[in-house]
């Protein structure tokens, strides 16, 4: 095991990268899953189907995408985005954003009905139905915020073409390592490799455990 | 002034199936009235069309406070509520199950804390209070269901089958505190249930429905 | 059946918090948050928040030998510029310049480099340092390479006998410079049973080699920094012809064409390369086995 600064840098920006893609689908993707799950509207199927078919998005074609509209010739170009670790966050975050909104669509929609009347009936104004309807789905919620993390973690196709894996810059866990396996650097990319396993180990213990809370026991 | 509650030729369909066909009645001073009939004879409906949670598809429902006529806004379903056959706890404790809708109306901390307590208190579950609501036993459900409408001190309370699906010992403590609340005679309670022995012992006025219609027995 | 209610009274937000019962997600946004507050200019490209900084495109070999480590904070440190280096195959660097989503290339296929220097898309190209090609394989050369006189000529005995090849086949510096060796020998290897296109690195081509107990073609900084990490199997077998000379370049992306390069910082670049500094910083570079990996050529005259 190698614990030295480029690690922790590495372990650092990686986190920060990917807590904020999340936080920033999070703040778009469950209102928007809590909505596809309350409100009818026409064409919503649609809509419900296409956050369903984003999900599987092949992360590749999603960096590809990013970059020719971050590159200096792309629409985006003015920003000067490319190469930077707000490319990759926009990149996570566009990965992330149909797992958010489909699963809290599920989540929402697998609320028992009975919840929304009891709420009404005590006198809840639509608005507050919802917040009760969400309030009854938290942990699914949560789950479904945790598996995006999850999937953005450990991506590294779209995060590479967009990010550039420049050292110091926008070299994350993923990346690093296919790098580091590339120049025969095990011993970095083992660590790195380590971390990342203890990462995904941790979301899959939250999610159990969330799972489990949120499953009602019937009575 | 109480409130009064006035329903005229009320019809209600779902799909194909006519479900209330014209149903009159006014409760017109606190007391206790009782719906019996057999299952499928539009209760369940009647009660939620009365308690402002479905419209209606003919006829009408009114609210009065003396002579005037109240708008069916949110503040006056505020003033009423209605139990369901299915309570539908919330996931958390037994206390915020009966705090929400003190909370939802913007009230303060302490008073929430009061009135939930005296609500668990009345239905004997106050040391069930930090219990996950869902944990419950059924009977213990139903009770907090009532537990809940109570906490917000509903000038009308509308109970659909209060002891359906209870065991004995549950139904005691809840027909014992509908009783009670009947001698305070200061709120309208509305009924419905199939169960004979519980019409007789409760109501005040006892009306029977029949295929969607009020009926002489 | 919903049955819309004019919303009158509404709880505060405080409350509403409470009542959805979210705060690992607050607490995961206010987290952000914090990130985005103190690291927004790390985020976003430094030349917004007034700092300097280009992006060099490169190669993979040449970031992996080290050299930019060394470099670059020494150019840093003098003129305050950041370098990012995007290292991909040479045919991704240059097409990285041409698109104008690098300020600086630094490449080694002079002939490619020169090519694209006279559609217009650079400017200023100018040598920097070589290093060279060597031909490794099976420490018994079964056949017979090492006494060939020219690595044509050893690419002729290789074909001849059949004897497995592998090639990076990765459009990389070192690939067009193999091909260019099977081109002028007159050889089309595209296909043949003993030639393995491998896809890789130069690494990982020479594993590839080591458990094929294949010839293959490397430079020597590459070959230097990990024959013996990677416990190779193998030796060079030839080495001096001057085909095999491997030339590295810099060349600034002409700003007449894509006008948001950052010209002046990377001429600042190539100017510090090509200067006395520059040079004697490349010379004085040492691998971690304390092999001189690159020598430095640079001419004064602009190509």
């Amino acid at each position: 095991m190698v614990f030295d600064k480029e690690l922790f840098s590495i372990v650092t920006l990686s986190l920060e990268v990917s807590l904020l893609a999340i936080a920033l689908a999070t703040l778009i993707g469950v209102p928007l899953g809590v909505c596809l799950g309350r409100c009818r509207f026409p064409l919503k199927s649609i809509v419900v189907s296409a956050a369903n078919t984003l999900m599987g998005l092949p992360p590749v074609v999603v960096g590809l995408v990013l970059y020719l509209i971050l590159s200096r010739r792309g629409a985006l170009g003015f920003l000067s985005l490319l190469y930077t670790p707000a490319a990759m966050v926009l990149a996570q975050w566009l990965l992330a954003l149909p797992i958010v909104i489909a699963l809290s669509h599920s989540a929402v929609a697998a609320v028992d009905p009975v919840i929304a009347q009891a709420a009404r009936a005590l006198g809840a104004s639509p608005f507050q139905i919802s917040m009760a309807v969400v309030r009854e789905a938290r942990y699914a919620l949560s789950s479904a915020v945790i598996a995006a993390f999850g999937r953005v973690t450990a991506e590294v196709g779209a995060v590479f073409m967009v990010g550039g894996n420049i050292a110091g810059h926008t070299r994350v866990m993923t990346t690093a390592i296919a790098m580091e396996v590339d120049k025969g650097g095990f011993e970095l990319a083992l660590s790195l490799g380590l971390v990342l396993i203890t990462i995904s180990l941790a979301i899959n213990v939250a999610l159990h455990l969330f799972q489990r809370k949120g499953a009602q026991p019937s009575g | 002034m109480p409130l009064t509650l006035s329903v005229s030729g009320v019809h209600k369909h779902y799909g194909g199936n006519h479900v209330l066909r014209g149903v009159t009645f006014e409760f017109g001073e606190a007391g206790t009235y009782v719906f019996m009939g057999p299952n499928g004879s539009g209760k369940s409906t009647l009660l939620r069309v009365a308690a402002l949670l479905e419209r209606q598809d003919e006829g009408s429902v009114g609210y009065h406070s003396g002579a005037e006529t109240l708008k069916a806004d949110i503040a006056l379903i505020r003033r009423i509520t209605l139990v369901l056959p299915k309570v539908g706890v919330f996931n958390s404790s037994a206390f915020e199950n009966v705090a929400y809708g003190l909370r939802i109306r913007g009230v303060g901390r302490k008073e929430i804390k009061e009135k939930a307590e005296k609500a668990l208190d009345s239905l004997g579950l106050l040391h069930k209070r930090n219990q996950r609501a869902a944990l419950l036993s059924s009977g213990e459900q139903q009770r907090l269901g009532l537990a809940r409408a109570l906490a917000i001190e509903p000038e009308v309370l509308f109970l659909d089958e209060p002891t359906a699906s209870v065991d004995e010992k549950n139904t005691r403590i809840i027909e014992d505190l509908l009783v009670s609340i009947r001698k305070e005679a200061n709120r309208v309670v509305v009924i419905a249930t199939h169960d004979k022995e519980q019409a007789a012992k409760q109501a005040d006025r006892l009306l029977y429905l029949k295929d969607g219609r009020i009926v002489v027995p | 059946m919903v049955f819309n209610l004019p919303v009158r009274s509404m709880a505060s937000p405080k409350c509403l918090l409470k009542l959805i019962g979210l705060a690992p997600l607050a607490l995961l946004v206010l987290f952000a948050g914090l990130v985005l507050v103190t690291n927004f200019a790390n985020f976003t490209d430094l030349a917004w928040a007034g700092g300097k900084e280009i992006v060099c495109a490169s190669t993979t070999s040449t970031e992996n030998s080290g050299l930019f480590a060394y470099l670059l904070p020494i150019f840093e440190g003098k003129t305050g510029i950041t370098v990012k280096v995007v290292a991909r195959g040479t045919g991704a660097a240059i097409e990285l310049g041409k698109r104008g989503d690098a300020d600086v290339v630094f490449v080694h296929a002079r002939d490619a480099e020169m090519k694209a220097v006279e559609e217009g898309y650079f400017v200023n190209r100018r040598d920097v340092m070589y290093n060279d090609f060597v031909i490794v394989g099976p420490p018994g050369d079964p056949a017979k390479i090492k006494t060939a006189g020219s690595a044509i000529e050893a690419f002729e005995r290789i074909a001849s006998g059949g004897h497995t090849f592998v090639s990076r086949s990765d459009n990389s510096g070192t690939n067009i410079k193999e091909l260019d060796i099977w081109k002028k020998a007159g050889l089309d290897a595209k296909g043949r049973k003993w030639y393995l296109e491998a896809g890789q690195g130069m690494e990982k081509t020479q594993r590839v080699a080591d458990e094929k107990r294949a010839y293959t073609l490397s430079d020597r900084s590459t070959w230097l920094a990990t024959k013996d990490k990677d416990r190779l199997d193998l030796a060079i077998l030839f080495e001096g012809d001057p085909i095999l000379f491997n030339q590295y370049g810099v060349m600034a992306v002409n700003p007449g064409k894509n006008p948001n390069a950052r010209y002046t910082e990377a001429m600042q670049f190539i100017n510090w390369l090509v200067a006395k500094e520059g040079q004697e910083a490349i010379g004085a570079f040492k691998d971690a086995h304390g092999n001189r990996l690159f020598i430095p050529n640079a001419r004064l005259d602009a190509r």
